[in-house]
């Protein structure tokens, strides 16, 4: 069967022409390109807007070349119910509600193995443990602490312009602005120091 | 002495020679490569200074000009710079992703953009036949099952040998030698990704990985079908050296501390069906073909598993009966090339016992003593075969 198919294809693609076949590579990365794009435009576009609250890190992964990275209030985050529960892997995706205090910044409520039904002005980000999924006796049950990436803890700047970045962020004077889909999936829309805009992502 | 009309007759016999590379071919090459060189360094000067769209446009232009310069050098007969258009295409494409992840600040998921370059590199060389192409797929994909084992302990990836079967596939269809070396060069970062994964045991793993390199190879190699057994005799000569280089690195950290030594029963099932796998393939061929060479390579597939099983923990003392078990199973991998008349094999198998010897010696745990009594041991029992060897096997006239 393999035999067929191989030699069957062969046949096919040495019919076609070199200006076809050649064409249609370059369309199916351009295209492969072009989605990528349009995946982020959906989400900057139809995310619901939350703002949230970044602070130090590491010091050892501090602005690297030209891009800053960040932690967030809600990057690490006790597991309450999911406590000894199975992860099935060692990086286990999961659902964390998040919902607005009193000044307006957005802070985890609770975190969720399954996505699960939430009310406006509540959402519910998705996010990958990387810490915290190694627990119980065979190793693979939650911990009390959970240390959860979304995808939002890199920001690619201007060269030069990342260390004032970095201490605002320092200072706790940064937040960032992400744009939410009810799937969870989410992207940095904004960034504001002291509440100002100073990073507004175009669609393209 | 060859007549000029017997000259005439096997000229006619033969199929002439493919075109091949010829010097102007190369010198255009360089000159293409260093104009591109000379664009990127221009367009990397400027390239802070241009907008997002500006720079996006570049990479697009980029991709459509090298598929397009691909296909006129396609249709003007000129296969390997057409070829060469596409690796840079799709190479222009792996900057474009970097590009479109800068953009909208997706630095946490770097394998991801690593499995989209796979697949739009692999796209372009089913679609234009281009091995350049494959091998930036290839690499793209071997990072991207790295990263994955790394980053989310995947292990074992799976995922990778899909595309790893449809690129066997594409070498199969093109019936290319370099493609069929590119595909058997791809397995090896796998099983060392895996093999390095927390929790194994690194050299048995990479054991069993040689061993089915080695017996799908014979197996693939004894097939009828021509373009199978082209790509099974490449894939055999990476699994023959790669289980040289493993029986080397299992003698070399025999008594190691950094070894777990949790021994080879802890070991994943699968990956011990992969080497016991490895082995059947080879013992099956010898079935088949009735050839004594695969069956030495069985013995020696086997023998290096054994070796694995019978390691013992440093504390334990000199593991003697794994270092005879190398031993042997080197001398069966230089006999076995030479009964098949497979030149690379025998190379992997002098090479697989000049490296366990040198690991025996290099080792600084044990009695050194002890060491050279064994490796004095071992060359006496093999001189004593050999004197068995010359008296029972025919003499052939020198």
């Amino acid at each position: 069967m393999i035999k067929t198919s191989t030699t069957s294809l062969a046949e096919l693609l040495a019919h076609i022409p070199k200006i076809v076949l050649f064409g249609v590579a370059a369309l199916v990365q351009v295209a492969l390109l072009t989605l990528m794009i349009i995946d982020r435009i959906q989400v900057l576009r139809d995310g619901t807007e939350v703002t949230l609250q970044t602070r130090p890190v590491d010091p050892r992964d501090l602005l690297r070349g030209d891009y800053v990275v960040l932690g967030y209030d809600i990057s690490r985050l006790p597991a309450g119910s999911l406590l000894n529960q199975p992860t099935g892997t060692r990086n286990p995706m999961v659902f964390v509600k998040l919902a607005p205090n009193r000044d307006g910044l957005y802070e985890a409520v609770s975190v969720h193995a399954d996505a699960v039904a939430v009310a406006s002005p509540d959402v519910l980000i998705r996010g990958r443990v990387v810490s915290g999924a190694t627990c119980g006796s065979r190793g693979r049950a939650f911990c009390d602490q959970l240390q959860v990436r979304y995808n939002l803890e890199s920001y690619f700047v201007p060269e030069g312009e990342g260390r004032k970045l970095e201490q605002a962020r320092n200072q706790r004077k940064l937040t960032v602005v992400a744009a939410i889909l009810p799937s969870g999936r989410a992207a940095i829309k904004r960034l504001l120091v002291d509440g100002e805009p100073i990073y507004e992502e175009p669609w393209f | 002495m060859i007549t000029p009309a017997a000259l005439a007759t096997i000229r006619v016999a033969l199929p002439p020679l493919g075109p091949g590379i010829k010097i102007p071919v190369v010198v255009a090459i360089v000159g293409g490569l260093l104009i591109a060189a000379a664009f990127l360094a221009f367009v990397a000067a400027h390239w802070t200074e241009l907008a997002r769209l500006a720079r996006l446009a570049i990479l697009l232009a980029g991709i459509v000009g090298a598929h397009g310069l691909g296909a006129w050098f396609g249709r003007a007969g000129r296969p390997v710079l057409a070829d060469l258009c596409t690796a840079v295409g799709s190479i222009i494409f792996g900057a474009g992703i970097a590009l479109v992840g800068q953009m909208y600040h997706l630095g946490g998921d770097f394998a991801g953009g690593m499995l989209l370059w796979t697949m739009g590199a692999l796209a372009a060389a089913a679609l234009t036949g281009s091995r350049g192409a494959l091998a930036v797929a290839l690499v793209a994909a071997s990072i991207w099952s790295s990263m994955r084992v790394v980053e989310i302990r995947d292990v074992p990836h799976f995922s990778f040998v899909a595309i790893w079967l449809i690129a066997t596939g594409l070498a199969l269809a093109w019936n290319s030698r370099v493609a069929a070396h590119l595909v058997a060069l791809a397995a090896l970062p796998w099983w060392i990704a895996t093999a390095l994964a927390v929790g194994l045991e690194p050299p048995f793993v990479l054991d069993d990985g040689a061993a089915l390199l080695f017996g799908a190879g014979l197996a693939l190699a004894a097939a009828p079908w021509q373009r199978a057994s082209s790509a099974g005799a490449v894939l055999s000569i990476y699994g023959a050296f790669s289980l040289a280089g493993v029986a080397t690195l299992e003698v070399a950290t025999a008594n190691d501390l950094f070894r777990i030594h949790t021994g080879a029963v802890s070991q994943p099932l699968w990956a011990i069906s992969c080497g016991v796998a490895g082995a059947i393939f080879a013992f099956a061929v010898a079935a088949t073909t009735r050839r004594a060479g695969a069956a030495f390579a069985g013995i020696a597939i086997g023998l290096v598993l054994l070796a694995a099983a019978v390691s013992t923990p440093p504390q334990a003392g000199e593991p003697w009966l794994a270092y005879a078990f190398e031993l042997c199973a080197m001398l069966c991998l230089v006999v076995s090339g030479m009964l098949d008349s497979a030149r690379p094999r025998i190379v992997a198998g002098w090479l697989g016992i000049a490296g366990v010897i040198a690991a025996i010696t290099w080792a600084v745990k044990g009695s050194l003593l002890h060491r050279s009594m064994f490796l004095a041991v071992a060359g006496a029992v093999a001189i004593a075969l050999s004197l068995v060897l010359n008296r029972l096997l025919p003499r052939t006239r020198e």
